[in-house]
This record gives C-alpha cells, sequence and structure tokens, in this order.
C-alpha cells in the first residue's frame, strides 16, 4: 500500500508539472496581446512596450517558464495585470466563497440523497420511487444558469421570500451571517448534484439490498430501520463517497454560472475574467491550486475505493 | 452536480461508478429489461418524437431563418407565428425545428467521437497495465485538471466558430471520462477466462483488446455514450450562457434558450419557455434511455 | 445577464473626467426625455437618507487621484472623482456645460493669443481646514512634469508636456503658459477636466511619517513623492484608515470599501461648496450583470438606482408600479463598426471609399433604433452625437447625416464599381483595376466582399444589432460572418493597423465592434481619425483629414467645427452605427436625479434628495 501510495504521490507531482507547463502554452495561445487587454481601446504603443517589459512579456516561453516557477517555488504568485493585486490576496479571498458555496451545497445534496436513494432502492418501482426518479431526472436535466434564474424570478422577484444574491461580505462570517441570501444559490447547486447522488445511491443500494447478508440480517430479526440504517447506509454510501471525492477540486474551483447570476465573485467568475483578458499571473496561480486539489481529491478518491473495496486492485494482472 | 460547471469533471464523476460486468447471456436478458423498464420506453418515444419534430418539422412548415426581420420583432404567437417571433423576427416554432437538429447533430457527434477516441484510448491503457496505464491514465488527468471553462473559452476564441469546431472542443473534454470508464472496464475484463483462453491461443495483443475486450464492453460503452449526448447538449447551452456560442443565423435550443432568458421577467414568455421545454425534454430523454441500459446490463441485478 | 458588460457603464465613468466646452448649451431631448416632468417628485425635502447605487462589474482598485499607467480600471474615477473633483466639474443638471457651483475655480481667462491661461481658484478649503490655494495646482503640475510618463491619463503631447511654466502669483491664482495656442474648449477638455487639485500640505512627503516639506520642487524629490503615493494609493486595505485619504475637497468622504467594488460614502462636513450633500450615506455595490443588478432592483428595497437594459426596457411599466421611475441618459460618444484599412486580406477592398459607403447604405439605422432599442439611442449620423452634443451637431447630421439607409443606391455604387451584385448571395470583383468604373487597387477578380465582424459579446442588444446588420448586407450579396467574444479579448486583438506597419498579430481583425468611443465634451477627431492617432485602429490617413482636424484643436469656431465633422461624417473613416442611451431606473421619491446630463449624470448624488 504504501508502495502504491509514493508512486501515486510521485506520480500527482508529474501531473501537476504537466498541467502547468499545459495550461501555460494554452494561454499564450490566447489570440490577441496581453498589454493591449489590459491597458485597454486607448493603449499606446508606447506604454504596450512598457507592459510588455514590465512583466517579461518579450521574454521567449520557455524562459517565462521557469521565472513563473522559480518564482512560485520561492512562494511568489505574481501579480495580476488587471486587478493590480497579488495573486495569493486574490485566491485566499475568492477559494472561501466558494468552499462556502460549493461545500454547503455538496453536504445538503448528500443529506437529502442518501437516504433518498434507500427508499428509492427499497421502493423500487413502485409510483413514488417512479415519481422520484422522474423529480430527479428533470432537476438533473436543466442547465443551471436557467435554473438559477427561474428560482431567481419565481423567489425573489414575484414572491420576494429570498434575496437575489448571495451574501455580499467579503469574510466568511459575514457570509455565514445571511442565511437568507445563501439558500437560492445554495439550492441551485444541490438540487442539480442531489438528482445524481441519488441514482447512484439507489443503484448501489438496490445492489445492496439483494446481497446475502442483508437477507441474513433480516432474517435475525433485525428491524427493517436498523437493517437499512447501519448495513445497506454503510455499503452502499461507497460510490458517493468517491463521487464526493472527485468533485472536491470544485470546491475550489467554483461555479462560475452561480457565481455570475448571484452576484457572488468567487474563484469561478475570477478565471473566467482573467482567461478574457490575458491575465496569466492568476490563470497560471489558479490551475495550479485547482490542479493540486484535482489530483489530492482524485487520490483520495482512489485510496477510499481500494481499502474500502479490498477488491479492487491496481498494477499488473 | 456542481461539476455540472465544469463539464469535463461531470463525465468523470459519471466515469467513477462501477462498470457492471456482462456476458452474452446478460445481453439478452437486458434487452429484456429494457424493454419491460416503463421510464426506457418513454425516453426512446420522446427521442423519436424530437427527432421527427426537428428532422421532418421543416419540411412541412416552412419558415425563413435566415434573414432578420426587425419589423416582426417579438411577436406574441398569434396568427401564422404559433410561438411567436423572436427579438429578431425569427419564427419560433421554426426556429426550434432547426435548433433540434443543430442540438442533436451536436450531441450525437460529441458522443460518437468521444466513445472511439476514448474507447481506444481507455482499452489501451486498461489491457496493458503497469507503466503504459500509468503514463496514459496521469495524461487523462492532467487534461482533466485543467478547468474546462477556461480551456473552453481561450480555445473557442482561436478560432473561427462552426459546429465541427464546436464538436472537437467538446470531445477534448468528453473523452477524457470515457477513456477513464473503458480502462476500468478492461481491467475488470481482462481477468476473465476468455481473455487468459485467446492470450494461451496466442492472439496478440491487438487482436485482444479489440475482439474481445472492447467488444465485451460496448455495454457500458453505450452507456456512456448516451450520458454523452445529453451532457454536449447542455454543455454547450452554458457554453452559450457564457457568450462562447456560436454566431447568428446558426439556431440552436441553448443559444435560443440563453437569449431569451434575457426576456425572463419581460413576460414575453414564449422566447423563454420553448426552447427550455425542448432542451429539457431531450435531454431528459436521453439521461432515462442511458439510465434504463444501465440498469438491464446490470448482471448483479438479474440475479434476483 | 450573459457575461460582464463593461461598455455603456465603464464608459459612463470615463466620460466622467471631462472638461466642458465653454458655450454651454442643453441636450436635446430623447424619446423620455432627460427625466423632466417624468415622475418629478413633488413634495417635502427629506434630510439624511441613504441612496444604495449598483454599478456592474465595478472593481476600483486604486484610490490616489493620478493613476499609474499600467492601471486602466475606469472606475477608480468614480471612486477618487467625489472626494477630489476635477479642477473644470463638468456636466450641471441636464446639460453638457461646465458646472460653476463644483469647479474649483471662479475664473479661467485665456490671453497671449490662447498661450496664456490665468485661473482664479475659489477660496474653499480642504476637509483639514486648510485653504486650497495655487500651491494645490502647482503641487499637482510638479509631480506631472516629472511622472507624467507613469500617469494613466497623460496624452502624448498634451498636459504636462505642452506646459511651458507655471506660475502662482498669489494664493488664488495660477498662471499657466502653453507652448502654442490651443482652442480654449479644446485644452479645457483634455488638461483640465483631468487634473484635480491634491493637498500639498499633506501628501508633499515620501514616507508615512515623514515630515511634509517642498519636495515636489526637486525632479528626485517629485519622483520620491510620486512613488510614494502611487503605493499607498494601490493598498486597497487602507482605503478607509489611511490619514492621506481623509484630506479631501469634494463633498464626500470614504466611509467604507471592499474589493468586491462595494464602497460608500459619508458627507465631508468641511465641504466648502454650495452643492453640500442631503443625503446621509452613498453607497456603490458592484453587480456582476445587469440582469443580477434588475433582479435586486425587483425584488424590491436592496438598490434604489441602477441600470435598465434596454432590452428589458418593457419592465419599466412594473418598475413604475414599484416605485421607480425610469430616465434616458444620452451618452456623450461615437459608436461604430471599425474597418481594418490594412488588414492582409481585405484591406483593399475596404480603403476604397465606396465599398464603405456602399455598406454604411445598407445599415438601416433608424430601423435598429427603434427595434432594437425601443427608441432610446443616437442614430449615429455621424461622427458626433446629436443628442448628447447637440451645440456641436451639424445641421448635415440633425438631418439624418449623409448616409440614409438606400439599399438600392448600394447596390448601384457596387455595380458601377464593376461588382457582380448578388442579393444574398455571394457579390464578385467582375472588372479589377485602377479605372473610374473599375473594382480598385489591390482587388483580384472574382473577390468577393465577405468580412468578419468581431464584436464583443454579453449584451442582448448589441448581438440583434449586429444579426441585424449581418442580414441587411446581405442584401447586395456581402457576407458579414460574426464573431463574438468577450470584449477584453476583443480588446487584445485590435491593434493599431497603417499603412506603413500592420502586423499580423495585432492587424488579422477585418471590421471590429467594440461598443462606442467615449468623447470629452468638446467631440474632437484627434488620435481618432488622424494620421498615426493612437486610437485611429483602422489606419484612416487622408491629409484634408487632418488638416481640418488640427483646425478644430488649434481654431475655435463652430463653422470650422462643423466643416471636420461633415467631411468625416462622409469620408467614413468608421462605419457610423447608433448609440445607445444609458437608461437609469431611480426611487421615484428622489429628486435631483434627473435631468442628467451625459457626462456626469448619475454621478453627483451631493444634489440628490429624497422627497417625503
Amino acid at each position: 500500500m504504501t508502495n502504491y501510495l509514493l508512486r501515486r504521490v510521485g506520480q500527482a507531482i508529474a501531473v501537476v508539472i504537466g498541467l502547468l507547463i499545459v495550461t501555460f502554452i494554452m494561454i499564450h495561445m490566447i489570440p490577441g496581446s496581453a498589454a493591449r487587454s489590459v491597458l485597454g481601446v486607448r493603449a499606446t504603443s508606447g506604454r504596450i512596450a512598457i507592459f510588455n517589459s514590465t512583466y517579461g512579456l518579450n521574454e521567449p516561453l520557455y524562459r517565462q517558464f521557469l521565472t513563473y516557477v522559480d518564482q512560485v517555488v520561492h512562494g511568489n504568485f505574481g501579480t495580476s495585470y488587471q486587478l493590480q493585486q497579488p495573486v495569493s490576496t486574490l485566491i485566499a479571498q475568492r477559494v472561501p466563497k466558494d468552499v462556502v458555496l460549493v461545500g454547503i451545497s455538496t453536504v445538503v445534496a448528500l443529506v437529502i440523497a442518501l437516504p433518498m436513494g434507500i427508499y428509492q432502492a427499497v421502493r423500487r418501482d413502485r409510483p413514488d420511487d417512479n415519481l422520484l426518479t422522474g423529480v430527479s431526472f428533470t432537476l438533473y436535466s436543466m442547465p443551471t444558469f436557467f435554473f438559477g434564474l427561474l428560482l431567481i424570478a419565481i423567489f425573489s422577484v414575484q414572491l420576494h421570500i429570498f434575496p437575489p444574491e448571495a451574501p455580499s461580505a467579503t469574510s466568511l462570517g459575514g457570509i455565514l451571517a445571511d442565511p437568507r441570501a445563501l439558500v437560492l444559490p445554495v439550492l441551485t447547486l444541490a438540487l442539480v448534484t442531489l438528482a445524481s447522488f441519488s441514482r447512484y445511491m439507489r443503484s448501489s443500494a438496490i445492489e445492496v439490498l439483494a446481497q446475502d447478508y442483508i437477507r441474513v440480517a433480516r432474517a435475525k430479526g433485525l428491524s427493517r430501520r436498523l437493517v437499512l440504517s447501519r448495513h445497506v447506509l454503510r455499503n452502499s454510501a461507497l460510490p458517493v463517497v468517491t463521487l464526493v471525492g472527485l468533485s472536491f477540486p470544485n470546491i475550489i474551483a467554483g461555479a462560475v454560472i452561480s457565481e455570475e447570476i448571484y452576484n457572488y465573485p468567487g474563484m469561478g467568475l475570477l478565471m473566467y475574467q482573467a482567461s478574457t483578458s490575458h491575465d496569466f499571473p492568476i490563470l497560471l496561480g489558479c490551475t495550479l491550486i485547482i490542479g493540486v486539489a484535482t489530483v489530492v481529491g482524485s487520490l483520495a478518491a482512489d485510496i477510499t475505493y481500494a481499502i474500502l473495496d479490498p477488491r479492487v486492485r491496481y498494477g499488473r494482472a | 452536480m456542481a461539476v455540472r460547471e465544469d463539464p469535463a469533471r461531470a463525465a468523470a464523476v459519471r466515469a467513477a461508478e462501477p462498470a457492471p460486468g456482462w456476458n452474452q447471456h446478460a445481453l439478452v436478458q437486458g434487452l429484456r429489461t429494457f424493454a419491460r423498464n416503463r421510464l426506457a420506453f418513454i425516453g426512446v418515444g420522446l427521442v423519436v418524437v424530437i427527432v421527427a419534430f426537428s428532422f421532418l418539422g421543416p419540411l412541412v412548415y416552412h419558415t425563413n431563418q435566415v434573414t432578420v426581420q426587425l419589423n416582426l420583432a417579438t411577436l406574441p404567437p398569434g396568427a401564422g407565428h404559433p410561438l411567436g417571433t423572436d427579438p429578431s423576427g425569427y419564427d419560433i416554432l421554426g426556429r426550434l425545428m432547426l435548433g433540434g437538429q443543430s442540438s442533436l447533430e451536436l450531441g450525437l457527434g460529441v458522443a460518437i467521437a468521444t466513445a472511439i477516441i476514448g474507447t481506444v484510448y481507455g482499452a489501451i491503457a486498461g489491457y496493458f497495465g503497469g507503466i503504459v496505464d500509468a503514463i496514459m491514465m496521469r495524461v487523462v488527468d492532467t487534461f482533466l485538471a485543467i478547468p474546462s471553462l477556461v480551456f473552453l473559452l481561450i480555445m473557442v476564441n482561436l478560432f473561427t466558430p462552426n459546429v465541427w469546431i464546436i464538436i472537437a472542443l467538446l470531445t477534448m473534454l468528453s473523452w477524457l471520462a470515457t477513456s477513464r470508464l473503458v480502462r476500468g472496464e478492461v481491467l475488470t475484463l481482462r481477468t476473465r477466462e476468455y481473455v487468459r483462453a485467446a492470450r494461451m491461443m496466442g492472439g496478440t495483443s491487438k487482436r485482444i483488446v479489440f475482439r474481445h475486450l472492447v467488444p465485451n464492453a460496448v455495454g457500458v460503452i453505450v452507456v456512456n455514450a448516451t450520458f454523452t449526448i445529453a451532457d454536449a447538449i447542455l454543455t454547450y447551452a452554458a457554453l452559450s450562457y457564457l457568450g462562447l456560442g456560436l454566431p447568428p443565423p446558426h439556431a440552436d435550443w441553448g443559444t435560443m434558450l440563453s437569449n431569451g432568458l434575457n426576456y425572463l421577467l419581460d413576460g414575453d414568455w414564449w422566447i423563454v419557455y420553448p426552447p427550455a421545454v425542448m432542451l429539457i425534454i431531450t435531454v431528459i430523454a436521453f439521461n432515462l434511455i442511458g439510465d434504463a441500459i444501465r440498469d438491464a446490463l446490470d448482471v448483479r441485478l438479474q440475479r434476483r | 445577464m450573459r457575461t460582464l458588460r463593461r461598455l455603456a457603464i465603464a464608459t459612463v465613468s470615463l466620460a466622467l473626467a471631462t472638461t466642458v466646452a465653454a458655450c454651454s448649451g442643453t441636450g436635446s431631448g430623447s424619446a423620455i426625455g432627460n427625466g423632466n416632468g417624468t415622475g418629478a417628485p413633488k413634495g417635502q425635502k427629506e434630510q439624511g437618507g441613504t441612496v444604495t447605487m449598483a454599478w456592474i462589474a465595478a472593481a476600483p482598485n486604486f484610490i490616489f487621484p493620478l493613476a499609474p499607467a499600467t492601471n486602466t480600471d475606469g472606475y477608480n474615477v468614480n471612486l477618487t472623482q467625489p472626494m477630489w473633483p476635477y479642477l473644470v466639474y463638468n456636466g450641471d443638471g441636464g446639460a453638457s456645460a461646465i458646472n460653476p457651483q463644483e469647479s474649483l475655480y471662479s475664473s479661467m481667462v485665456w490671453s497671449n493669443g490662447d498661450k496664456k491661461i490665468t485661473i482664479t481658484l475659489k477660496p474653499w478649503k480642504w476637509s483639514d481646514g486648510t485653504p486650497i490655494t495655487s500651491r494645490d495646482f502647482t503641487f499637482v503640475y510638479n509631480l506631472l512634469k516629472v511622472n507624467y510618463q507613469n500617469w494613466v491619463s497623460y496624452l502624448p503631447g498634451q498636459f504636462p508636456t505642452d506646459v511651458t511654466s507655471v506660475s502662482a502669483p498669489n494664493a488664488s491664482t495660477v498662471v499657466i503658459n502653453l507652448n502654442h495656442s490651443y482652442n480654449p474648449d479644446f485644452y479645457e477638455e483634455d488638461v483640465l477636466g483631468f487634473v484635480p487639485l491634491l493637498p500639498q500640505h499633506a501628501w508633499d512627503k515620501t514616507s508615512m511619517n515623514g515630515k511634509v516639506g517642498n519636495y515636489d520642487e526637486t525632479a528626485a524629490g517629485a519622483k520620491a513623492v510620486y512613488a510614494f503615493l502611487q503605493k499607498e494609493g494601490g493598498d486597497m486595505t487602507t482605503f478607509t484608515t489611511n490619514p492621506l485619504w481623509k484630506v479631501t475637497d469634494g463633498p464626500w468622504t470614504l466611509s467604507s470599501f471592499n474589493t468586491n467594488g462595494d464602497y460608500s460614502y459619508v458627507p465631508n462636513k468641511n465641504y466648502s461648496g454650495p452643492d453640500k450633500p442631503t443625503l446621509s450615506q452613498w453607497v456603490n455595490t458592484a453587480f456582476t450583470t445587469d440582469t443580477a443588478a434588475l433582479d435586486a432592483i425587483r425584488a424590491g428595497g436592496s438598490v434604489d438606482v441602477g441600470n435598465l437594459p434596454l432590452n428589458d426596457i418593457q419592465q419599466a411599466s412594473v418598475l413604475k408600479s414599484e416605485g421607480y421611475s425610469i430616465a434616458s441618459q444620452p451618452l456623450p460618444g461615437v459608436a461604430a463598426i471599425t474597418p481594418n484599412l490594412y488588414n492582409a486580406q481585405v484591406g483593399p477592398m475596404l480603403r476604397q471609399l465606396y465599398v464603405r459607403q456602399a455598406m454604411e447604405y445598407l445599415i438601416n439605422r433608424q430601423q435598429i433604433v427603434a427595434k432594437v432599442y425601443q427608441g432610446y439611442a443616437d442614430p449615429g449620423n455621424g461622427p458626433v452625437p446629436v443628442q448628447a452634443f447637440s451645440q456641436w451637431a451639424s445641421p448635415l447630421e440633425k438631418s439624418g447625416g449623409p448616409y440614409p439607409y438606400d439599399p438600392a443606391k448600394a447596390v448601384s455604387l457596387l455595380k458601377a464599381h464593376g461588382w457582380k451584385v448578388v442579393p444574398g448571395g455571394t457579390t464578385t470583383c467582375q472588372s479589377p483595376g485602377t479605372g473610374a468604373s473599375d473594382c480598385g487597387a489591390g482587388i483580384t477578380a472574382g473577390e468577393a466582399l465577405s468580412f468578419q465582424l468581431l464584436y464583443s459579446s454579453g449584451q442582448a442588444t448589441m448581438d440583434e444589432q449586429e444579426a441585424a446588420i449581418q442580414s441587411s448586407e446581405a442584401q447586395a450579396g456581402i457576407k458579414i460572418a460574426l464573431k463574438s467574444e468577450p470584449f477584453n479579448t476583443v480588446v487584445g486583438q485590435y491593434g493599431v493597423c497603417t499603412a506603413s506597419s500592420h502586423p499580423a498579430s495585432g492587424c488579422s481583425w477585418q471590421l471590429v465592434d467594440v461598443g462606442y468611443d467615449p468623447y470629452n465634451l468638446y467631440p474632437s477627431g484627434s488620435s481618432l481619425f488622424n494620421t498615426g492617432g493612437f486610437n485611429n485602429n483602422g489606419g484612416y490617413s487622408n491629409p484634408e483629414e487632418d488638416s481640418l482636424i488640427n483646425a478644430t484643436e488649434y481654431g475655435s469656431s463652430s463653422q470650422v467645427f462643423f466643416q471636420y465633422e461633415d467631411y468625416t461624417a462622409e469620408q467614413l473613416p468608421w462605419l457610423w452605427l447608433p448609440l445607445e442611451s444609458n437608461v437609469w431606473v431611480y426611487k421615484s421619491n428622489l429628486a435631483g436625479f434627473a435631468p442628467l446630463n451625459p457626462v456626469s449624470g448619475g454621478l453627483n448624488p451631493e444634489v440628490w434628495y429624497y422627497t417625503k
């Protein structure tokens, strides 16, 4: 196991470096010049020249890359061209916002999906299962932007129940202090997530329910409730737990559409804006962080799976 | 899923589901289960209706979907325009049909391309295992870690926009998950007897991979492809919402919906809801079909 | 509601930084008028109250009024203007005119053949009680004299490099000598509209704990002071606490600021001007998109003033019933499609005047104004907006401009120059050559009139407009392929292309529409249409045009200006387009908001108040 772990960590580092190189090449393919994007329509050639030399954009690509890596190794992620602030500050400001939004949404989705999946499995093919399936599918098939705007139109504009924007505070405490404003954004993300979690949970629970050990437990006289909550839940939750691990990077990467609709500037919007305006330091910094999160999440998922399901083995057959 | 915001990851997450095993007997069983599944029936039925609407509809109902006629802009449903007109003066019912063609072609195109590329890549990785597998899968991980939105934003602007470019870009995002899925399936399958038998009889790797492993993984590939159609349609809708869709006079539901949403609060319901309904129903239909196929193929369920 | 729309709002703030023509005039009323008579609140004036304004994608990040050359964030002006107004305050009620109450000078006299300005400053005080004196102006001049290369508002050849000397004969007088004579209107525009007065007695130092001195009087000292102030000016965490920024001469003081782009002001109790704020707080909130802002208004309560995107104009009646009024503000600028006259593929075609004329004849601007902008747009008859700057709009422009919609004329123009016109198809050149009835130099046989129009995404009305243009150009077989990209991405590719220099990296664009180019109050074509102008991206170059522009800068008569205007309108260096107005939504009981002048409307809450 340790061997495997070590190998995977080594590979993870390779992936992150590869990611950085690929991203670096990609962002330099954006059409147009960074100087013009940032300085705007009224840029003079003199200013463009100053910009390019200030940020080292005239150097050959490989040298720019090495300079960047050198900076990062010394803990300096550079300064955003557009926002004129250190990239690390920007990331530190925005990541907590997404952790709250996406984190809470995932938890809400789990809390509802797990019991719902079991319930559906138990009532398999009966009308209420079909109804919940229908609801799940409808939710899962909605474009997020449509769903979010619809929620705002109904619950904010028409009914005035919830505010149309997510909390505008910049601190974690401030955000959490305004739960009413979190309802709609969390709902938007959670309901779609919930739909997919519950499908997995349902099929997984169906499979577990067919197992012999469940029959044995029932035969032993254990109450149905106990059987469901203890045996079925734990065993069928495994794929869902893996899913959560794989979606961990989204807590860092944010959700650009929800952020835009609910006026909640987070990592998603940061990267989106940076992509449109050649803001290389932000793009590289964010990709790095997300890349690390992805690799960590993926590794954690694989390990969890290997630990919990000894039948799975990796390597040469 | 929150991953919906990140299309590549949405597919990867779906691919994490452990693949069911499969054999010849199960195929027959599976088809029977599928046929009996009411929801599958609904799904297939919907797809048939939508395809007919999109491809046969315009033969019957002729509208001009190329010339902007501002004097006809934003007319409510009425004479001559059963679903009204949009802000450029296009008849909405006619545009839905044309949009359906684009959306379906897009979805199908992405699904087929993804299936081919992902399958070949994943099968090779899964079969050879070891270092080859590790490198190939780490390459997949690298590309998966790139935020898909950033990737799309950059790539879309590099080329003159047309349907093929969009198909290619969406494929570049979806093949990653398919390859993971197929690789996992192949990993399971290669320990099976028939593979060992083929090896002992002297079969080449290539032959084993393509003659034995891939056909047995077909079920999983088909399921994945069906879901890919649905995901591609949704992803493209999100792209057009962010301004990266195809420009006029191209018509498709995603662009119609995201443009229409500008009018959500204005009371011009006919611009918003028809494309939304078509989009959602189509995606539901493909999801239902995929789900039903997956259920049908799950050998473990057969035992019950 | 899609991507972030930076056009109209950002440029409103840019437009704020303008000066005013010596002749005042009222803007002509647009369809809805400048709010005159539309729900003008009657009732008792209420003291205090908070007004919350919604801004789209606003993210100011610099508080020192002289921003570095690399910081082009247009919202910084919005942040600093209420605290350190420019010497000349532009925009008075509904008029495009100098605001005598809010400007910092009481008289400005030109002499010596328009090469000398004598400015008398008002006897106002800084917020800490120190009088504002001419030393504050020389402080600014000294800083800029040495650091102009690192000042974002510096225009080559203009302030401070065109100044030969500045002197302060007494505490309230400033004398500026220029190196050549200028049109007073034009110069007040470019200089004094961007020059604030800064508190020399508080800011003339080189470190936080250092003592104030006359460091600005030496070149090295000026550099040090400027560097220090710029360093402090970018530290967002101290915007509200740094004692430097508490010394202001404007009506407002910054009370809170966060990195989301939200910031608020409270009245400066020691403001010397007559327009002391009645409101007790002015809150500015940043929204990601205009839909999010509109949703906030509709959901009720949190936003008092915001913008109404024109595609949502139908909501005006609902908004009225919810207690809001609508007012439109014509924007000071010119909207156009810029043709790249030196693009490698299509340059030769675009260089032919008749081709540009045909393309302009095919744009049905009136219909676009009516159907896409619902009537709230300037018709785009030429380089000068007839509504925002009606005093500078020539009779030709006011009567519709030289190119009203006429597809038949477009077709005949093309035919007369040897093109085979295929309506709905592709028009090709049948008669290449340079003769009078030939296509023109550099155009090959069979070449098609086919162009790519690159425009900025994120605005529903812009999408509709470009689609309409694509469709109507097709009537003469001119093929326009549309490509929409986010604004910054478009700008990144929108290089300046001239006959002598058109590298592929910045000149692969063929037609570009970035929204509009804002004007200062004197809508001179300098930098836009003159040879080598840094905003002349298409490379238009014409000696006659250059001399007409020159005449408008260095003479002062409206006849001269009209000459320039009409000639430019006819020459089509750019393809003129309608310019949409800014439609504001504001609480009906907020008096003083309307009428809105094009340049500072919406940015002067010192004259607003609530009524009961």
